[in-house]
């Protein structure tokens, strides 16, 4: 494993030098209690201690709307619109790489989705192992406390005024070798790092699920069936898509045309949607497949603990805690339904 | 476009914000006008016409001599488009609808209220059928803009129907119930970007409620973020006046 | 540097001709711009855009061209997008791509009978596979094709049924479940069809496309028929709008009625609740 150290004060350096050809991005405090990623500047006090970006960061690359084509309505051309902003995200943890992975993989799946892959490939993340667990967090119990690739960069903070960076990629090295004396990091700085990251764990690990994550597909397939059990569950869904918008690793979209003032050229866009939305699965004539709250309730779950998995071998909720948080009806909760339904396969045994 | 389709606005009670909306959009408006012909409208023309295709109003239905006028609008034009939440959801006009018949009578009319007859408020729907709703109190020209275009292009416009709260997340918002606050993006209908959120207040409901809105659920969740249902009724009642469920939530 | 690919960029098609079928349906016929052919697969679909208005999926309802760039839909005229197709003039350009999604697999047919069971507007994208098998007809066995119809009126390409019944290498059986004084044929709903046809189980295979509710009590009077699963075919319909396996709207349970679809061999749904 190729690691350097760095030093805090030799950060805003690198940060100018990589801002002339990145748009930067770093976690930062909003409001008490809330964190997002934001443009980095000069004055920008990066949280280092965050304990969760409040909005997923799907937007980098999958933002809420984005033009598809542009279009001529009188001589019925159309061409692409393909953005490739480049965009480093520093501070990444490593849930949300996990989601970005997964991500990657689902657009790739069939045809690669365009617009998501080049500003995915201009996309520059440098990982960042969590000082604090968030309180809706259970990331450490859907095996996403570590991921092994996804980062150009990852650091981790072994003191106040110190990171060992690991190194991901090429382009990570170099970057980080734009900075003065950057220096490769001793077994014993590894070790502190490999130390930090086992008590980080630990911490996690209190809040995970309780028992492994790899059961989740078989129970959620056995309590597919059980309406009684979904139907409590969502008695008070408002069908507000919020769950579905601010996960990490939920990519539905919607299209749409808008044309200019003069009706002479246009633009089809996608905009994010949801499988919790009342109409996003019904069809002209008004049939709709997933009608009830508790139908599509229970979609959103199949989605996270069975039918993803059954795509590519992991749950498709990396345990960030976002939906918990986002859901006003406080009945959002992957780590809830999973546990819920883990429990009562057991009593029935 | 061979023949510009011709078009007319009217008002029943309301307060004309959104005719000024609609005037708001300045050149914008002028390139929107080239495509049609408007043959009646009070903000920016005094003339008055009979001949129309499609008709904007704006104002929900308070009187019995409205109800007539209304459906003389109906049969004139091929399209009616409710313009505003007074004439889509009845709007602010509705919260008389809880006070009894005589004190807002004489609140409104004085000591001549006996002069006029007036009944409880209500949305055009409520008396002719509408094509199309353009919502909001008042409405947001981009999307009246948009509504109109793609009437244009042979296509009726419909607002989104989840609750403004896909919308709030979309532009990033912090929710207002994370911060203490009461908010009914949770069961209002989408399609103003969630914009009073985003600009720092929360949603007052102006939009009237989704369709599939969940009002029980919504009154719950009020009372476990610390409202009380005075608080949450006092709330309800300003824009959802003129649907039943919201007389009594939860 | 190389010019950008989006599988969001239609291709331009022009429209050459309309005509009527119903009340609420006509047929299109399109000439892809740039002279190729469309090279669909029987049971495939396109989506369609009218810049301004949005896009919208269709199943190809004629069968693959070899020769020309021409193509046909058959479109009931229902919300945006299917009413400013029927307010085209021909000369009119729409955008088009695709196709898309899986298809019946004509070479499994080869040498077996084939059993069509239509209900509505089903009978559009089984179009395209029964033109096939008539053009190679050879290379086929018995195909019997039934056919049901809410309404007399709702009926569509009755004049091609009409030919195509009169042949003696098709058996043709319609039917319609409302009749009106006019219909002097079969009255009842698509499985009242089944006592009227002797097919071998050994060798059949089915296709059948319909309204959601036609399909458990076709398939239930197939088994009663002997046919194996494996030899049941359906096309599905879902709200679709990329098409490429991305938007997830067309989902049903764990897979993509776009890309996995939209035609499915029974046994792959069969165990699928939300299929039916
Ligand atoms: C694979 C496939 C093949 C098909 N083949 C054919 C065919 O050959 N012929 C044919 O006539 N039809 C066919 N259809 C159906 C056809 O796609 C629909 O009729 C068409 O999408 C209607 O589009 P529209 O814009 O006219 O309708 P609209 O009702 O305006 O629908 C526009 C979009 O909004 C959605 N929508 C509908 N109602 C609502 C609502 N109330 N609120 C919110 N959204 C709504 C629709 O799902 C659609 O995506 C097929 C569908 C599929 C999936
Ligand atoms: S389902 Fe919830 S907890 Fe899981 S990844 Fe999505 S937002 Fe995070
Ligand atoms: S959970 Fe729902 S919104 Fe999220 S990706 Fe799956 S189907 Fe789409
Ligand atoms: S589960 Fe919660 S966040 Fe999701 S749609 Fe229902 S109420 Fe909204
Ligand atoms: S602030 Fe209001 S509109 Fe926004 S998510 Fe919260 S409840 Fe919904
Ligand atoms: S946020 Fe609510 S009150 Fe504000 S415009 Fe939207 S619907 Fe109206
Ligand atoms: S239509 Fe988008 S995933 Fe199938």
């Amino acid at each position: 494993m190729v690691a350097y150290i760095v030093y805090l004060q030799q950060i805003p350096e690198l940060l100018h030098k990589w801002s002339s050809s990145y748009d930067v991005y770093v976690p930062t405090r909003v409001e008490e209690h809330f964190y997002e990623f934001r443009p980095w500047q000069e004055k920008t006090h990066i949280a280092w201690d965050y304990d969760l970006a409040y909005s997923p960061l799907k937007v980098f690359f999958m933002p809420p709307r984005e033009d598809l084509i542009h279009f001529d309505l009188h001589n019925y051309t159309a061409s692409p619109v393909i953005k490739k902003t480049r965009q480093l995200l520093f501070g990444v943890h490593p849930y949300d790489i996990k989601a970005i992975n997964q991500l990657d993989q689902l657009m790739g799946m069939d045809g690669v989705d365009v617009n998501y892959q080049n500003l995915r490939d201009n996309t520059v993340i440098f990982g960042l192992e969590p000082a604090r667990v968030a309180e809706t967090a259970f990331w450490a119990g859907v095996d996403a406390a570590r991921v092994d690739f996804g980062f150009d960069l990852f650091w981790t903070r072994i003191s106040p005024g110190a990171f060992l960076v690991r190194v991901g990629s090429a382009q990570g090295e170099e970057m980080l070798k734009m900075g003065s004396s950057i220096t490769s990091a001793t077994a014993a700085e590894k070790e502190a790092a490999r130390r930090i990251h086992l008590r980080a764990a630990a911490r996690a690990d209190k809040q995970g699920l309780g028992f492994t994550w790899t059961q989740v597909p078989e129970f959620m397939n056995k309590f597919y069936s059980r309406k009684l059990y979904w139907r409590e569950k969502a008695k008070t869904c408002l069908s507000c898509g919020s769950c579905n918008l601010v996960c990490p690793t939920c990519y539905c979209f919607d299209i749409q045309d808008e044309t200019d003032d003069h009706l002479k050229q246009g633009k089809r866009y996608r905009q994010w949607d949801g499988c919790m939305l009342e109409g996003f699965s019904r069809i002209a004539g008004g049939l709709n497949f997933r009608p009830n709250p508790w139908e599509r309730y229970r979609h959103r779950y199949m989605r996270k603990g069975k039918y993803i998995f059954d795509r590519i071998g992991e749950l498709g909720c990396v345990g960030c805690g976002r939906c918990v948080k986002a859901c006003t009806a406080k009945i959002a909760n992957p780590k809830v339904v999973f546990s819920e339904i883990r429990e009562a396969i057991k009593n029935e045994a | 476009m061979a023949v510009k389709p011709k078009v007319a606005f009217f008002d029943f009670a309301g307060c004309e914000g959104d005719q000024l909306q609609v005037a708001n959009l300045e050149e914008r408006l002028l390139d929107i006008l080239a495509h049609i012909e408007v043959v009646s409208f009070r903000e920016i023309k005094t003339e008055h016409s009979d001949d129309y295709d499609i008709a904007f109003v704006e104002g929900s239905i308070t009187r019995p001599e409205d109800e007539k006028r209304l459906k003389e609008i109906r049969e004139n034009a091929g399209i009616l488009v409710a313009l505003g939440a007074c004439a889509t959801i009845g709007g602010i006009n509705c919260l008389k609808n809880f006070i009894n018949e005589s004190e807002y009578r004489s609140t409104v009319y004085g000591s001549s209220a006996r002069w006029y007859s007036t009944y409880a408020s209500r949305p055009l729907s409520a008396v002719v059928p509408v094509d199309m709703d353009i919502h909001g109190c008042p409405i947001d020209k981009n999307e009246f803009a948009t509504a109109v275009k793609e009437l244009l292009l042979g296509k009726i416009y419909t607002p989104p129907d989840y609750p403004v709260c896909a919308e709030c997340k979309m532009a990033g918002n912090i929710c207002r119930y994370e911060q203490g606050q009461l908010c009914l993006g949770i069961v209002t209908r989408a399609g103003c970007k969630a914009c009073c959120v985003t600009e720092g207040s929360f949603c007052w409901g102006c939009r009237g409620m989704a369709p599939e809105a969940n009002l029980d659920a919504a009154a719950r969740i009020m009372e476990d973020h610390g409202f009380t249902r005075l608080n949450a009724q006092d709330r309800l009642r300003l824009y959802f006046g003129c649907t039943d469920r919201a007389f009594n939530p939860g | 540097m190389k010019p950008d690919f989006s599988p969001y960029v239609p291709r331009p098609a022009t429209l050459v001709a309309k005509n009527t079928l119903s009340e609420y349906v006509t047929l299109f016929e399109f000439a892809q711009d740039s002279g190729k052919t469309l090279a669909h697969r029987p049971g495939q679909f396109i989506q369609v855009s009218i810049y301004g208005v949005g896009e919208a999926p269709f199943s190809v309802s004629s069968p693959p061209q070899s020769d020309h760039h021409h193509f046909e839909l058959a479109v009931r005229r229902t919300g945006s997008v299917t009413n400013a197709l029927h307010n085209l003039q021909t000369g009119s350009k729409v955008g088009i791509r695709g196709p898309y999604g899986s298809y019946f697999p004509m070479q499994k047919f080869v040498g077996q009978d084939l059993l069509f069971a239509a209900g509505g507007l089903g009978y559009i994208p089984i179009r395209s596979v029964l033109y096939y098998m008539l053009r190679h007809r050879e290379e086929y066995g018995d195909i019997i094709l039934l056919v049901g119809t809410r309404h007399p009126r709702e009926r569509i390409f009755t004049d091609q049924l009409e030919e195509i019944s009169r042949r003696s290498d098709v058996h043709v059986l319609e039917t319609v479940d409302v009749p009106d004084e006019s219909w002097q044929g079969n009255v009842g709903v698509i499985t009242t069809l089944f006592p009227k046809i002797r097919i071998n189980p050994e060798n059949t295979n089915v296709a059948m496309i319909g309204p959601p509710v036609m399909y458990r009590f076709v398939i239930d009077e197939c088994a009663k028929l002997g046919i194996p699963q494996e030899r049941i075919y359906v096309s599905l319909e879902r709200r679709m709008k990329c098409g490429l396996g991305k938007c997830g709207h067309c989902q049903i349970n764990g897979i993509n009625c776009c890309t996995d679809g939209p035609v499915f061999c029974y046994t792959k749904i069969a165990n699928l609740p939300e299929a039916f």
